[in-house]
């Protein structure tokens, strides 16, 4: 009895003298995934204001062929030049998916991203045994103030036979506009994987690891290490266009032009360090600028969407538009396409395909959809 | 002839049967009443009288002591000691365990309560009516994990952490206990629960239900 009161005794003082560590539960601020620390250099272009910096994860997208093959020697060389430099971005260049996280930069170019989640599994290319996410830390200027870098979309309006609005992955404004962003990209770790000539690494990248790792053509960088698994900074001298060129046609893909520029490093060795714009002597493929690194893509699978002429003539103000063969990789097509570019002032480049006679996916569809080639509208240009 | 004779025949050979099963069955009636290893008997579930001392044990559950939500189980057990023929007084001590997760962790408590108790009783037959008081602490030992850290490669303190406290607790059960045979009892007691969380009141319920010893 004389121990049963002791122990009760215990409990009762125990009680009083509650407390040792403390308890989170489920609550408590989240610890960061990863973090990475960032220093942009150089001076921002005037009328910058509200600068941040976001960890923007890359989109598997191939560029339309349009862009990449030689133009036909049948067609108006300046007309498809034209068309071309108005509405194809870098065919080797980073397509955002998603904006993963935000961070202010500071005063001296400095920052630190922390990102409180993995990439998911849309974001990664290959199957659970091995995959991999890349991503581009890009410094911009938050013009609408919401904090998050604005994604658009490029802009096909009804009457181009586009979607409408509403049917985009684009993140937008925040405004409910999906094709225009007025948030401006002033500099990236990667822009593109085209090598600078001048020196400039320009693809420097984040990368996500689970499993093994397997070369492919997801941004690729033949020649350098493996990214270590889990979260990674890597960079790359870039290939040249011509070794693109090259290893297209073998079916492979080009291997970086330095390999001496080849890093594989953990997020903790250093901040990524990147400059303000494009290094001068970087041969643009196409693309416009740094600002195609607020574009987003709306095709999941890439694949060109070819529409139907209407009855009407299309608005042609402020777009460029060409008749161009339709590109083939094989023997020459005799198909005509009306080419039209986006709008000088929209957001993002984008062309829109008119074909005479076929389907969405294209003049070779076996049974056309619709057929104008016998009775074209009256303003078919081709 | 042969017509008749055959259900004369057959009531015969019935009755024989049957008197054989009577006599079968009485004799393995005294055979089994003549069984000195038998499980039950006329005593097995006669109510007897018992000593002071109360031992209990069984499955636990309850709101957890710290997390939001959910039910954590376990076990607990308890001594008691009747004191006079209304009053006991004892200590009791359980533990549970509860995991649950939010987007960024995922949380395992384990909560051992310790208690110092008493109570006011009434027997009514094999019944046993009880209310019991319980004061003392509840230590939780608290393990998080974050959520993604190990494909993320973390390690160490970001990954997962542990730390243990001591809460001020109590609660208030009804207890219900039934004498089954000789000193065994089935019990089953529930109530509301009190603990202080970083100063904070946390109202809670436990639910025990189990077997008690009463030699």
């Amino acid at each position: 009895m004389a121990t049963l009161k002791s122990i009760a005794l215990v409990a009762v003082v125990g009680s009083l003298g509650a407390g040792c560590g403390k308890l989170h539960g489920l609550g408590g601020a989240p610890t960061p995934l990863v973090s990475f620390d960032v220093a942009v250099t150089g001076t921002p272009p005037a009328g910058a204001g509200d600068l941040d910096v976001a960890l923007v994860w890359g989109r598997q997208w191939l560029i339309e062929p349009l862009c990449i093959v030689p133009i036909d020697a049948r067609d108006d060389m300046t007309a498809v030049t034209a068309v071309k430099l108005a509405g194809c971005r870098d065919p080797f260049g980073f397509i955002p998916a998603r904006v993963a996280a935000n961070a202010p930069l500071n005063p001296d170019g400095t920052a630190t991203i922390d990102l409180f989640a993995l990439p998911s599994a849309d974001l990664m290319v290959g199957d659970l045994t091995a995959r991999v996410a890349y991503a581009s830390l890009v410094v911009y200027d938050d013009k609408n103030g919401d904090g998050t870098l604005g994604l658009a979309i490029p802009f096909r309006p009804a009457d181009f036979g586009g979607m409408g609005s509403g049917a985009g992955s684009g993140s937008g404004s925040g405004s409910g506009d999906l094709f225009h962003t007025p948030d401006e990209v002033l500099g990236a770790s990667f822009i593109t994987m085209v090598n600078d000539p001048g020196g400039a690494v320009i693809d420097q990248r984040i990368a996500y690891r689970e499993g093994a790792f397997l070369t492919t053509g997801f941004y690729p960088r033949a020649g350098c290490g493996d990214p270590p698994p889990a979260f990674s900074v890597l960079a790359a001298s870039g290939f040249t266009i011509a070794d693109a060129g090259s290893a297209t046609m073998m079916g492979t893909v080009p291997q970086e032009a330095d390999l001496s520029q080849c890093v594989q490093r953990t997020p903790e060795s250093g901040p990524v360090t990147f400059g303000y714009g494009l290094p001068a002597d970087l041969p643009l493929v196409l693309s416009r600028d740094v600002k195609e690194l607020a574009c987003t893509e709306r095709t999941t699978d890439s694949t060109v969407r070819y529409r139907e002429p209407p009855a009407d003539m299309p608005d042609l103000t402020n777009r460029t538009s060409a008749c161009v063969h339709y590109p083939s990789f094989g023997d020459p097509s005799d198909v005509i396409e009306f080419v039209v570019s986006g709008r000088s002032d929209d957001s993002c480049v984008g062309l829109t395909h008119y074909i005479l006679k076929g389907c969405r996916e294209g003049p070779d569809c076996g049974t056309p959809d619709w057929d104008h080639s016998l009775a074209p509208p009256s303003w078919w240009p081709c | 002839m042969r017509s008749r004779l055959r259900p004369v025949i057959l009531r015969c050979v019935t009755r024989r049967y049957a008197t054989l099963a009577f006599v079968a069955l009485g004799v393995s009636a005294s055979s089994a009443y003549a069984d000195s290893g038998r499980m039950i008997d006329d005593d097995t579930f006669a109510l007897s009288s018992h000593g002071p001392y109360l031992v209990d044990a069984g499955l636990l559950a309850g709101l957890p002591a710290a997390l939001p939500s959910g039910i954590t189980t376990g076990i607990g057990a308890g001594l008691m000691r009747e004191c006079g023929c209304r009053f006991g007084y004892g200590v009791r001590a359980s533990w549970s365990t509860e995991t649950a997760s939010s987007i960024t962790w995922t949380v395992t408590h384990w909560d051992t309560r310790l208690r110092a108790v008493g109570e006011v009783r009434y027997d009514a037959g094999r019944g046993m009516l009880a209310l019991r008081l319980g004061a003392g602490t509840t230590i939780v030992h608290e393990h998080r994990v974050r959520n993604q850290g190990m494909r993320a490669g973390l390690t160490g303190s970001a990954l997962e952490d542990s730390t243990t406290d001591a809460l001020p607790a109590g609660e208030l059960e009804a207890v219900v206990g039934l004498h089954i045979t000789g000193p065994w009892l089935a019990m089953i007691s529930a109530g509301p629960s009190l603990e202080i969380l970083d100063g904070d009141f946390r109202g809670g319920w436990v639910a025990q239900i189990g077997v008690g010893w009463q030699p």
